[in-house]
């Protein structure tokens, strides 16, 4: 950037300075102030075609398309002036000659740019008085479903099918006002990075199936996480309509995503609002699991493991926070811990550098390797027999239960009771990764924060605080009272995350020292 | 006595309630052969109401019976009293529905926001007022009942004066 020229200008009487070959509309950005758009969008090449963004520029003989106009030395931009607001409502008029207007409908309704903008600068009333053009919905494939009634043909699902997701699979067919979006001959919007095309389109036209007509955008409460289905970590916001999960959408973050997350990771939400899940903390007396205070269970939990070697079977969706105590846990008495990991295939995104649906589907890989744990397709063979076994949010699909009967003792801390393991002597429910905060480490190494969307189910805690309540009580060292204590701890004691804490960190994560993750993530 | 009390002389006509009394019982009288009566005979008879009076909900149907609600979710947003529960989903015919459209006509304040705010003309504050109910989970009015009622509705504004003037 340093080498780039920069550039001044002025913008709505306001002086700016930004690097050569910007746009106007980016420029404006800088200093607050938003250009409305509907083709532009900053991951996608500039096409120019909606007119939405004219500008006036002074000794400019037209208006100037904002976001194709790279600023100039000196040039002075009126972004609200009459001539310009003017043409603006007149584009509107035109886009909203052919739309339905069926707002009321309409799963975009409340996040839709032609409804900001049309109450912004638009028109009050159409002077149209000719019937409306009419298509019937079409189903795209995927997840996807286009109504082009009320497509306004910015073309961003189609560069984004073309260049950034390089699969021809959109085109514009047919002309002028019959003009809509249309499929090639026997292609479907079946790329795994498809959905993305519902996040570009600006106003109501695209549409997810598996969003459609649940919820309203205003009733959605939304969390700024990270996407656990696999280790790229994209950064995605969790959106919650009465405490359940409604749909992931992804977050900007130049350094992981971009603007962009796949379908397994945006579809794949349904078990966050499991309702089948531990909420009480049970204890086996006289043979039987009965539900007990808090306290009582984590002593319990601690007079199990006060002498014995202990073996964790750790879960990769885990935090940092929880995987590090968890590695204390196991160290205590020379134990040993392993995790196993589901694999898919991968699905890269070729436009973008180093973004893929990645082979492990579950966040915290790296995270857990880092922390000790060992990655086995048969995590129990490396229990002792006589181990106390803590079972850490595995759900031992596939493990028989007199494979965890070689342990002495089971403990379970989870997010349900897994059947094999109903011998358990102590269960610890804990929240999941929707309902408590924390960090996790990409495959990259970058550790990045998440939010608590959801409350706890029942009694359940998070997991930091059970396993640090469990440390405590094994005079490890005192109890936790927030997430950040913990990772303060991780940073003085690991010298990978030595430096980082939750402020340093913010919401777009920081990597940790090269050296360490080199070691780690091979 | 130890304390002194003062009394005051007062003028006869000041301190006889006869002239009080016969004032009052004048009032009486007059209102006694008024021929304009207020009392009405309840429920034989009934008072006429406003056309804009507010009372419990009514939700207006297509001509195939069906709620002509498209689950929007305005009324409930737009609600003070945040008495509308609505749960979108689809019809038969894959049309926006409401799953569940339930009205608690305990917390409703009768403020008709709702059927102002209604884009399709579905949802109608009534004019009606005998709700009286034996249970408490009565007054929570669901989509059947809604489409059941059958009291007429408010006319937001006077259709002679539609600017209230």
């Amino acid at each position: 950037m340093a080498e780039k020229k920069m550039v001044s200008l002025t913008i709505e009487g306001r002086p700016v300075s930004v690097p050569e070959g910007t746009s106007i509309l980016e420029a404006a950005k800088v200093v607050g102030i938003l250009i409305p758009h509907y083709c532009y969008h900053p991951g996608l090449p500039v096409a120019g075609v909606c007119r939405m963004c004219l500008v006036e520029v002074e000794k400019a003989l037209k208006l100037a398309p904002s976001c194709a106009t790279s600023v100039a030395e000196g040039q002075v931009v009126h972004v609200h002036t009459e001539r310009a607001l003017e043409a603006r409502k007149g584009v509107l008029e035109f886009l909203l000659i052919n739309h339905p207007l069926d707002c009321p409908i309409c799963d975009q309704s409340g996040e839709c740019e032609l409804q900001d903008y049309t109450y912004q600068e638009g028109r009050a009333d159409s002077r149209y008085r000719d019937p409306k053009r009419f298509n019937p919905v079409e189903d795209f494939g995927g997840d996807v479903l286009y109504v082009p009634n009320r497509c306004i043909l910015c073309t961003r699902c189609v560069r984004f099918m073309d260049d950034v997701a390089h699969e021809t699979v959109l085109n514009v067919s047919d002309r002028g006002d019959r003009a809509i979006i249309g499929k090639f001959e026997g292609k479907d919007l079946t790329h795994p990075w498809s959905g993305n095309v519902v996040d570009l389109c600006p106003v109501g036209a695209l549409l997810s199936k598996d969003f459609l007509n649940k919820a309203r955008a205003w009733e959605l409460d939304r969390v700024a996480s990270i996407c656990p289905s696999c280790t790229q970590g994209c950064n995605i916001t969790i959106e919650t309509r009465d405490s359940q999960v409604a749909r992931l959408k992804p977050r900007p973050n130049e350094d992981v995503n971009r603007f962009f997350m796949c379908d397994y990771g945006r579809l794949n939400y349904r078990w966050m609002n499991r309702t089948d899940r531990a909420e009480l903390p049970l204890v086996r007396t006289e043979g039987e699991l009965r539900s007990i205070d808090w306290d009582i269970a984590i002593h319990a939990a601690a007079s199990l493991l006060r002498d014995a070697r202990t073996f964790v079977l750790a879960s990769p969706m885990l935090s940092n926070e929880a995987l590090h105590l968890l590695s204390r846990l196991m160290q205590r008495k020379g134990g040993a811990g392993a995790f196993r990991v589901a694999t898919g295939e991968e699905a890269p995104l070729a436009g973008v550098e180093d973004l893929a649906l990645r082979r492990d589907r579950a966040a915290n890989v790296n995270g857990a390797q880092m922390f000790g744990f060992q990655r086995s397709e048969r995590p129990l063979e490396a229990m002792r027999d006589g181990d106390v076994l803590v079972i850490a949010d595995d759900d031992l699909t596939g493990i028989a239960a007199d494979e965890v009967a070689r342990a002495s003792q089971v403990i379970v801390i989870g997010t349900t009771l897994p059947g094999a393991a109903s011998a358990a002597a102590v269960l610890l429910p804990i929240t999941n990764f929707s309902e408590e905060e924390g960090t996790f480490t990409n495959l990259r190494g970058r550790v990045q924060r998440f939010m608590q969307a959801r409350p706890a189910p029942g009694l359940a805690r998070p997991s930091w605080l059970v396993l640090g309540d469990l440390l405590g009580a094994l005079r490890e060292q005192d109890s936790f009272y927030l997430p950040s204590d913990v990772f303060a701890k991780i940073a003085s004691s690991h010298p990978a995350f030595s430096g980082l804490s939750y402020e340093s960190l913010g919401m777009r994560g920081l990597p940790v020292l090269e050296s360490e993750t080199a070691g780690a993530a091979r | 006595m130890p304390i002194n009390i003062k009394v005051l002389d007062r003028p006869i006509e000041d301190v006889s309630y006869l002239k009080a009394t016969l004032k009052g019982m004048a009032l009486t009288f007059k209102h006694l052969v008024n021929p304009h009566k207020v009392t009405v005979q309840y429920p034989e008879e009934k008072w006429q109401i406003s056309p804009r009076w507010r009372g419990t909900h009514r939700m207006l149907t297509t001509e195939t019976g069906k709620a002509k609600c498209v689950a929007c979710g305005l009324c409930p947003t737009v609600c003070p009293a945040n008495c509308i529960k609505l749960v979108p989903g689809e019809d038969e015919e894959g049309n926006r529905y409401p799953l569940i459209f339930e009205i608690d006509e305990f917390r409703c304040i009768f403020c008709g926001y709702c059927q102002e705010v209604c884009p399709e003309e579905a949802i109608h504050v009534g004019r009606h007022y005998e709700n009286a109910e034996y249970s408490r989970e009565g007054f929570v009015y669901d989509l059947e009942r809604l489409t059941a009622q059958t009291h007429p509705v408010c006319e937001m504004w006077d259709p002679e004066d539609p600017r209230g003037e």
